[in-house]
């Protein structure tokens, strides 16, 4: 067909009926949009029922074996193993407590800065969103500066005596069990807690910025009204503010979460080898020495489906704390 | 329950003087109006005695207690806020026995306490309601439920009809009045309409600017304005500049005979000012100053008919309730209108408010 014909197939169907041509502009839109978003996901799907070609890349197949192999391992039946389920526990189990610990600790900060003038808000909201400009990659090697173990805190901590003392006082044991001390000094790489830690630095401007409007919005009338029916700073707090924003604390905490499942940099460089996350082991699959695109494209559907029930679930729970 | 006393109470936002050195009496068992136009400092008033905010200067006293420093949530005088303040999570029970549930009291003794107050602003069988099921008269009641349920010392409510239609606004009026006066707390009632101070208050208090400018039972105030500025904003008036002499006080060519114009010195400018009811133009007994005058214009608004008049010192409006008489008044017609010389207040001459 001819551009000169396409062009009047357009115009006589503007001519007989006009709100046709807008729904198939509308229908042409969608269709680019929809193929835009969902091309990598219904790749990456169909990838993952592909197989490795042993010495070589992989090829295309229908096969459920890599799912197989994140569930109960690459030998089952003969053996089972649950080394992929781990690392999805770790990723769920990381995200969990660093999105609850960057909300606990935006919340009051939040809070607090509503209360400030016009002006202090303002310069405090650029400060944080300017510090959205600095890359994942930036952001863990400051703190893998400071919590190394030779030049950082932990250096800090023997130099000034602190150590020192810590064994004095005993709670340098209490430091060893939790992983966190090595026989001469405290130590932060590895551990859970440094990777937490750095997980919720990386989120935490997100919760601020979160936390801002419903925050900002909050009638500031009901807290004096508390306050005039006798309740103190914590009682307004536990008994109004946490209750009026227990929705939009919800959605905070389930978005940093889903955001926090696929965080990499910083589990490699601060979590124990034995301790990686679903995102690290996808990346290793896929550009690793193991080359193993479709069992990568495989976990990374399950850590989708892991991310949408949880949205499914938050989503349940904030139309039941709504009604 | 002890009287509330405000001592050299002053307030400043920077630069800005929101309250002036105040001195006030609040009467035990007395309902008072702070009245005032916007930004006159009624409400930073209130919010000073609720504890809400800090005066710069001045002390507050219930009783002989002097309890200028004492946090709002230690002060505990029940507030009725402007939007009703209430908490949207929590049912209207709940709403109502707050102050009940945080201070540790027995949550049966909470309950029944909730249940009678919620009878006493009739409200009965709302328990369970959500907050945003209520229309806008309930809110107004469950937030004074709610205020009254910690039996405060002190009843303050910020501009408490202000969120209401004009029809269910006067019936609150009347409402809100007899329980305070069955319950007898004392009470500070924030208002700019003073139809609604006029209604409710055993006491006003006129504020401009962030002074007092008069302090009186109702009457007083309609009836014996101390200066024009409580004059204009109560009621209506017609207003002349002139200036004081030892017969009266003189509009242009005309002397008008006014008593309270006796106080000034001759040659003094001021401000009089007659209100329309006072004015006269049939069967007026009074003694005063008759001026000729023509019919401008003719106001019958249902309970009262208001004469518009062009006079040799000005433009007067003279009002007639229904009944007073039937005479009829014509645009053109020539009349003689009375001022009466009790009815005629002289103030120095000064800037007016827009009421």
């Amino acid at each position: 067909m001819s551009l000169v014909s396409d062009t009047e197939v357009l115009e006589d169907a503007s001519a007989s009926a006009p709100p046709r041509q807008i729904s198939v502009a509308q229908l042409v839109w969608w269709a680019l949009i929809l193929f835009l978003c969902l091309t990598p996901f219904v790749l990456v799907i169909a990838i993952s029922f592909g197989q490795k070609i042993e010495g070589a890349a992989w090829e295309w197949a229908f096969t459920f074996a890599n799912y197989e192999r994140v569930f109960v391992g690459a030998n089952w039946p003969e053996q089972f193993t649950v080394l992929y389920l781990q690392r999805l526990y770790y990723s769920l189990f990381y995200a969990v407590i660093a999105a609850v610990l960057a909300i606990l600790t935006a919340f009051p900060f939040t809070y607090l800065m509503t209360r400030l003038s016009r002006r202090a808000q303002s310069i405090w909201l650029v400060f944080i969103l300017s510090s959205l400009s600095l890359s994942e990659v930036f952001i863990v090697m400051g703190w893998d500066v400071l919590l190394s173990n030779r030049s950082g805190l932990p250096m800090v901590l023997k130099e000034t005596g602190v150590t020192d003392w810590l064994k004095a006082v005993g709670w340098f044991d209490t430091l060893r069990e939790w992983g966190l001390a090595n026989p001469r000094n405290v130590k932060f790489k590895t551990s859970v807690f440094a990777t937490v830690l750095t997980m919720a630095y990386l989120v935490w401007p997100y919760a601020v910025i979160l936390l801002y409007p419903p925050l900002s919005r909050l009638d500031r009338s009901m807290v004096e009204a508390a306050q005039t029916m006798g309740a103190g700073p914590w009682t307004v707090m536990r008994t109004v503010v946490l209750p009026t924003m227990r929705l939009p604390l919800l959605g905070a905490t389930l978005l940093l979460f889903v955001f926090l499942l696929g965080v990499y940099v910083a589990v490699t460089v601060f979590a124990e080898p034995a301790k990686q996350t679903m995102a690290v082991s996808v990346y290793e699959a896929i550009r690793g020495n193991t080359l193993n695109a479709p069992f990568g494209a495989a976990q990374a559907v399950v850590l989708l489906i892991t991310a949408s029930i949880f949205l499914a679930m938050g989503q349940w729970l904030s139309k039941r704390t709504a009604a | 329950m002890p009287g509330l006393r405000l001592a050299g109470i002053a307030k400043s936002f920077g630069s800005v003087h929101a309250v002036e050195a105040t001195n006030l009496d609040f009467a035990e068992g007395e309902l008072t109006a702070l009245l005032g136009p916007s930004g006159c400092g009624k409400t930073t008033l209130l919010r000073m005695i609720a504890g809400l905010e800090a005066p710069t200067r001045g002390a507050i006293l219930l009783g002989e207690a002097d309890i200028t420093a004492q946090p709002a949530h230690e002060r505990k005088f029940g507030m009725v806020f402007q939007n009703f303040a209430l908490f949207p999570h929590l049912s209207v029970r709940e709403n109502v026995v707050y102050s009940l549930m945080i201070s540790g009291i027995a949550k049966s003794d909470a309950m029944a306490t909730g249940a009678r107050l919620l009878d006493l602003v009739q409200l009965k069988g709302f328990d369970d309601r959500r907050i945003g099921e209520l229309s806008g008269g309930q809110r107004q009641r469950v937030a004074i439920a709610r205020a009254l349920a910690q039996e405060p010392e002190v009843f303050l409510l910020d501009e408490p009809m202000s969120a209401l239609d004009a029809k269910l606004r006067e019936d609150m009026q009347v409402e809100l009045r007899m329980l305070q006066q069955r319950l007898g707390i004392t009470t500070v009632v924030v208002t700019h309409d003073q139809r609604e101070a006029m209604t409710m208050a055993d006491r006003i208090v006129v504020m401009s600017q962030g002074k007092v400018e008069q302090v009186g039972s109702p009457q007083q105030i309609y009836h014996q304005p101390e200066n024009a500025f409580v004059a204009d904003f109560i009621g209506r008036a017609n207003f002349f500049d002139g200036v004081a002499e030892a017969a009266g006080v003189r509009i242009g060519s005309v002397l008008l005979d006014a008593a309270a114009g006796a106080g000034f010195r001759p040659g003094t400018p001021v401000s009089l000012a007659c209100r329309p009811e006072v004015a006269c133009l049939i069967d007026c007994t009074s003694p005063g100053t008759s001026l000729p005058a023509k019919v401008t214009f003719v106001r019958d608004v249902g309970p009262a008919r208001d004469i518009h008049l062009e006079t040799e010192i000005g433009r007067i409006i003279v009002e007639y309730a229904r009944g007073e008489t039937d005479q009829p008044f014509a645009v053109g017609q020539e009349t003689t209108v009375t001022l009466p010389a009790s009815g005629l207040h002289v103030f120095p001459r000064a800037e007016r408010a827009a009421a």
